[in-house]
């Protein structure tokens, strides 16, 4: 699969509000549509992951992500804020660019992996920064992500 | 949510996490794209696992204890009444019941900790 195919417009947040680095991963975490207790589980592991070491990989990129009980299947999100936000990241630079992957601990498709190795690979990408800051609608996330064919 | 229940799988969460660290590509991944130094953060995990541990009341914590030294999923999730860590049917009565995570229960065929996912 694509990584197009993991993605639908209502996790797409172009505008995040939040103004920190938590605030973000609880917005993110929101799009899920989970019930109250289990986004504060979420938001605890992510949190968790973060302390092991930062998910900014660099380039204003962002990719936290953990597996958890509380999700039935892999659920990816993304959001952008342009101010930028103090990720602690690996190039010591604000993240603009925030990919979410959260996922049970096993799944039947096994496609946690191969997700984070994709949204990895995309960031990789040169065009890539500059093309999500150019970003006017979820669509067009959408239809960027379709463009690279990872 | 019960807050044994809770703190179940808060530990199972970890479990999981510290399970990933040692998993050959995971790690990789860890150590490779984010710059983790798996090592440290398998020590970090271990010691945040403990401390959870003792949270657990003594005997909820021995059966856990008796599952983990085995190696097995402590806690399970529920979807459509299934039961994840033996795919067997749980109660009918009790997979539809309302509030079903407001109590600690067991599945009665492979004993691990149920957690109905919403």
């Amino acid at each position: 699969m694509l990584l197009r195919d993991f993605f639908s417009a209502e996790t797409v947040q172009l505008d995040l509000a939040a103004e920190t680095k938590d605030d973000a991963l609880r917005e993110l975490v929101s799009v899920f549509g989970l019930d109250g207790k289990s986004e504060g589980i979420l938001y605890k592991m992510l949190k968790r992951r973060e302390n092991l070491g930062s998910t900014g990989i660099g380039r204003s990129i962002a990719i936290p992500h953990c597996r958890s009980l509380v999700v039935n299947r892999l659920r990816v999100a993304f959001g952008r804020k342009m101010d930028g936000l103090d990720f602690k990241a690996i190039d010591e630079k604000p993240v603009r660019y925030i990919f979410l992957i959260v996922a049970p601990p096993l799944e039947v498709s096994n496609q946690y992996l191969p997700v984070l190795g994709k949204i990895a690979q995309f960031g990789k990408d040169p065009d890539v920064p500059d093309a999500l800051a150019a970003l006017e609608s979820p669509e067009d996330f959408l239809s960027l992500l379709e463009s690279k064919g990872i | 949510m019960h807050a044994q229940l809770e703190l179940l799988l808060e530990i199972q969460d970890l479990r999981t996490q510290r399970h990933g660290m040692e998993d050959g590509t995971l790690a990789d991944v860890e150590s490779d794209v984010f710059a983790v130094e798996v090592a440290d953060a398998i020590e970090i995990l271990d010691e945040k696992l403990g401390e959870l541990e003792t949270r657990l009341t003594e005997e909820i914590g021995e059966r856990y204890s008796r599952m983990a030294r085995k190696g097995m999923r402590a806690v399970a999730p529920v979807i459509k009444g299934i039961c994840y860590g033996c795919f067997m049917a749980v109660a009918t009565a009790r997979a539809s019941e309302a509030g079903r995570n407001s109590r600690v229960e067991n599945c009665e065929h492979c004993g691990r900790f149920l957690y109905h996912v919403v």
